[in-house]
């Protein structure tokens, strides 16, 4: 009997949850002023340009503002918010938020999927730089608007040339253990130590045996060798070039990522207002 | 005349033996001990070997009369029956007369300990092969040699390249000079030896050289006596064939090292001609310890002057493989548990 209540309280929890998820989700709302810095004419100005961005670039846009970040920094809200609450474009989840920590005086722009490859760290630079006046000054419409512009503008340039990831060491901490497990898991682990084992019992093996320990010295009279005759004659020469290759690396623009708590590989980058 | 040869001990009438580690002959019996000079006076008619004399059907032990059991190519032997050492004379007589030796410098304890040492480095060696009466099997044997002295005159000619490189603007230059190289050059070999006894492995027997030939000493048969001892069995004509292939290959190396200042050299064509070649039959020391496992023969010999060691084992697949277990099982603990440090 208490175990079909417990089922049953189980599901009714789970359902709670999923509606909540739900109801969060559904009135879904691109721009996040938990702190009323927007008016609400404002604030769906910028749903409807949000919206645009959405339908023509397939990216995600979101603007959150608050000075509440639960004890997280700048980066790790901004990912966390993305991933929790749902958005993004695509398997990939490609979108991009814009935190404005006003506990920090901090703006965050975090990237994920697509959004990664197209908003490299020097344009992201570029958006903070964008945004970080109008933000001083306590513009905050006219920082989202540049922030959507900014947008436009190198979604419409897509992927430059060269782009490239750096991975940076994620955030959460990994344990000792953790890394242990992977390791066990690894199947490189298992094929060296195989290619050690495998080489380690050849040479032992091989090693039985003694070895030669003369040589065309040994047995040569001291003193009798005697070079009779020697010549090099110089016969020809040849002579050839080869270009020397630039390296092309440095040219390339790279997007830094790391991963977030739930495992979701993120960019982006951020500046102090 | 007798056809077999003991030494006797003057004191008490055992046998001696000579003792590698004193190099005197020793009395088993007595432990009385002979320096040469005492030996050679107390047998002063060292019996003339120049002669050939008739091979036998049997030969008798001096002790005890009993029929020596012998390969027709042992010429030194030990009787089965009371141990004493017996020579069989014919076989060092006539063209079977030795002109030198190298006498033992190892003692068998000596080289029971040699090989206990190096069996036991061989991890995949069977248990077998590390028993104490096993060990107990090795043997002293002057083995019979060719030496041979000869002069080589021999040349090569090759190509040989010599590259520069150096980078002007964008460009990286490589210029290669080539060259034709002669040289031609000669040398005096000395006491190369080839193994003469078809009984021992050739490729062990290379192995165990060089021998010390400042130990060499004009032969006489009071050295054998404690060991055995194999007569030739290959002709000298048979093993300057391979004396021959050789020295062609040490002179061809000694002229190669005087080929300098090359980035590569490439032989093409080589010559080698000798001359004077000169051999002396000799007996050079060696301990020698034959192994049966499953119908196969695995030999391991000590030299029995500077103590080098050569021999094969068999090799036992189940130590093989619990070997590789063990340092897989090693290595993947150190990559996991270590490697997590790094990681």
């Amino acid at each position: 009997m208490f175990k079909k209540i417990n089922v049953l309280l189980i599901i009714f929890i789970f359902f709670i949850t999923i509606c909540q998820v739900n109801i969060i989700s559904g009135e879904l709302n691109n721009v996040k002023d938990y702190l009323d810095y927007l008016t609400d004419e404002e604030e769906s100005a910028l749903q409807e340009a949000i919206e645009a961005v959405k339908n023509d670039y397939n990216l995600d846009v979101v603007i959150v503002i608050t000075d509440d970040t639960e004890g997280k920094s700048s980066m790790e809200f901004a990912d966390d918010y993305y991933d929790d609450n749902g958005y993004g474009v695509g398997s990939d989840a490609s979108g991009l938020l814009m935190l404005i920590n006003m506990d920090q005086r901090e703006v965050w722009i975090s990237t994920t999927g697509k959004a990664i490859d197209i908003f490299t760290d020097s344009r992201i630079a570029e958006m903070i730089d964008h945004v970080i006046s109008p933000l001083s000054e306590g513009n905050y419409f006219e920082a989202s608007n540049t922030f959507i512009d900014d947008i436009k503008t190198y979604g419409e340039m897509g992927v430059p040339q060269g782009q490239f990831r750096v991975e940076n060491e994620p955030y959460y901490k990994v344990t000792y253990f953790d890394k242990v497990l992977r390791l066990m898991k690894s199947f490189y682990v298992y094929l060296i130590a195989l290619m050690i084992s495998g080489i380690a019992t050849l040479f032992v093996s091989l090693s039985s045996k003694g070895s030669v320990t003369i040589d065309n010295h040994t047995y040569e009279g001291k003193g009798s060798f005697v070079l009779s005759s020697s010549r090099d004659d110089f016969l020809r020469e040849t002579t050839t070039k080869t270009r020397i290759q630039t390296d092309s690396g440095s040219g390339g623009s790279s997007s830094s990522v790391h991963s977030s708590s739930s495992g979701t590989t993120h960019g982006g980058g951020g500046g102090k207002f | 005349m007798d056809s077999v040869k003991g030494y006797k001990c003057k004191n008490c009438g055992g046998g001696l033996e000579f003792d590698p580690a004193s190099q005197k002959w020793k009395c088993d019996y007595c432990f009385s001990e002979f320096d040469k000079h005492e030996i050679e006076t107390e047998t002063p008619l060292e019996d003339s070997l120049e002669e050939s004399m008739p091979e036998l059907d049997s030969y008798h032990c001096t002790s005890c009369g009993a029929e020596l059991i012998a390969d027709s190519t042992t010429s030194a032997t030990f009787c089965l029956y009371c141990r004493n050492h017996s020579i069989i004379k014919s076989r060092f007589s006539g063209k079977f007369k030795p002109k030198n030796l190298i006498p033992f410098k190892i003692t068998k304890e000596q080289a029971e300990e040699i090989y206990k040492k190096w069996i036991n480095k061989r991890i995949f060696a069977p248990k077998e092969f590390k028993k104490k009466e096993e060990i107990e099997k090795i043997t002293g044997i002057y083995a019979p040699f060719w030496l041979f002295n000869c002069k080589g005159d021999g040349m090569i000619s090759g190509e040989g390249t010599r590259t520069r490189t150096w980078t002007s603007g964008n460009y990286k230059y490589t210029q290669t000079k080539y060259y034709k190289v002669f040289r031609r050059g000669n040398a005096e070999y000395q006491k190369v030896p080839v193994d003469a006894s078809k009984k021992l492995d050739d490729k062990f027997m290379h192995m165990i050289e060089p021998y010390n030939y400042n130990d060499l000493t004009d032969f006489s048969m009071k050295y054998m006596s404690g060991f055995m001892a194999e007569k030739y069995d290959v002709e000298a004509s048979e093993a300057e064939g391979v004396m021959k292939a050789r020295v062609g290959k040490y002179l061809e190396q000694r002229l190669k090292e005087t080929v300098n200042g090359y980035s590569s050299f490439v032989t093409h064509e080589k010559k080698v001609s000798l001359s004077d070649i000169r051999e002396e039959y000799s007996m050079l020391p060696i301990y020698l310890l034959n192994n049966k496992y499953k119908g196969k023969d695995h030999i391991f010999i000590v030299n029995g002057q500077t103590g080098k060691v050569v021999g094969d084992t068999p090799i036992s697949r189940s130590r093989q493989f619990a070997f590789m277990g063990i340092v897989f099982v090693i290595v993947w603990v150190i990559s996991v548990f270590g490697g997590a440090f790094f990681v």
